[in-house]
């Protein structure tokens, strides 16, 4: 394969936990199958908006942003892949792919980010977490300050875990200036 | 007298699970699991394990319903006896207040929920016995 960088054994991470499967970054995007065959992801480099790398345990995290508010997580590459790859996407994309930082001082207050379809939650200048608002069914104000997210359940979700995550809920205090009025809606 | 629970106030800088993202234990499964050494707890988020310091954690439930558990855990959040509402770097914050797993398996559901509760009561009166000391 002349063109572009092919891994292996590249997670995609999500909802269901993580699939390994092969990653494939080409000149004309990026592109994801699992192993043994199944699901397979197409991204066309025109349709990607952005890109970041994140130093997660053990390895390093690709997320791929697209124009429809959609963001792949691939996770499992090594230090030496993320700045090859990063040349490659610069000269590929002309998107720079930004850095982020994984927090892990295990604190549970912080900002919330919505970006396109996903909610991060950020403790200081970190990301703690990361969920789709695609998988919420239901979100509810409880009380003045509670807000609740809601997660599809059914029996293939969280088909490769133990633990599967149903809802979770933000406490958002009246001194909160950024969701003033706002409902925080999918 | 103090409620269950109370702690010292302890400023934030203190309260930190791991200081590296390598410091994070690995694991094969995405299940809840208590890092004993680190006092945290951590929790499977979208394909990656999340980690609280136990300190943030409030109360932990679990919940069993035919073959199917619930496991809960309600974390501190302002204007409780343990929470950092003098820390003015979280005013203004945004607390994860709760979050609910549900698990296939009964045996780790009951075991995992017994073990954060074991833990977060020994740092619990670690830190109150701490505070007794200095007062």
């Amino acid at each position: 394969m002349a063109d572009g960088h092919l891994f292996s054994n590249i997670s995609l991470g999500g909802r269901v936990g993580n699939n390994p499967g092969q990653f494939r970054l080409h000149s004309g995007g990026v592109a994801w199958k699992k192993q043994g065959g199944g699901k397979t992801i197409d991204v066309d480099k025109a349709d990607i908006i952005s890109m970041s790398w994140m130093k997660i345990p053990r390895s390093y995290q690709l997320s791929v942003g697209t124009k429809e508010g959609i963001r792949y997580m691939f996770k499992g590459f090594r230090e030496q892949d993320v700045s090859n790859l990063t040349n490659f996407i610069q000269k590929n994309t002309g998107i720079t792919p930004e850095e982020k930082q994984l927090s892990v001082s295990g604190h549970n207050w912080g900002a919330v980010d919505i970006n396109g379809n996903m909610l991060s939650f950020n403790v200081g200048s970190k990301e703690a977490f990361e969920v789709s608002l695609a998988d919420v069914s239901q979100t509810q104000l409880q009380g003045k300050t509670d807000v609740v997210l809601e997660f599809h359940v059914d029996d293939t979700t969280g088909a490769n875990e133990k633990d599967s995550l149903m809802d979770l809920s933000f406490h958002v205090p009246t001194t909160n200036t950024q969701f003033v009025g706002d409902e925080e809606r999918p | 007298g103090s409620g269950d629970g109370r702690g010292p106030a302890r400023g934030s800088n203190e309260l930190v699970a791991y200081k590296n993202v390598n410091d994070v234990p690995p694991s094969r499964d995405l299940v809840i699991q208590v890092d004993q050494r680190n006092e945290a707890i951590l929790l499977p988020i979208y394909g990656s394990m999340v980690p609280f310091h136990v300190s943030t954690v409030k109360s932990v439930t679990s919940h069993q319903d035919n073959r199917t558990c619930t496991i809960r855990i309600f974390f501190n959040v302002p204007g409780m006896p343990f929470s950092n509402d003098n820390n003015l770097k979280s005013q203004g914050a945004i607390f994860l207040k709760e979050i609910t797993f549900r698990s296939k398996d009964p045996r780790h559901s009951s075991e995992v929920v017994q073990q954060i509760k074991t833990l977060r009561r020994q740092v619990a009166s670690r830190e109150s016995e701490r505070a007794e000391r200095a007062t």
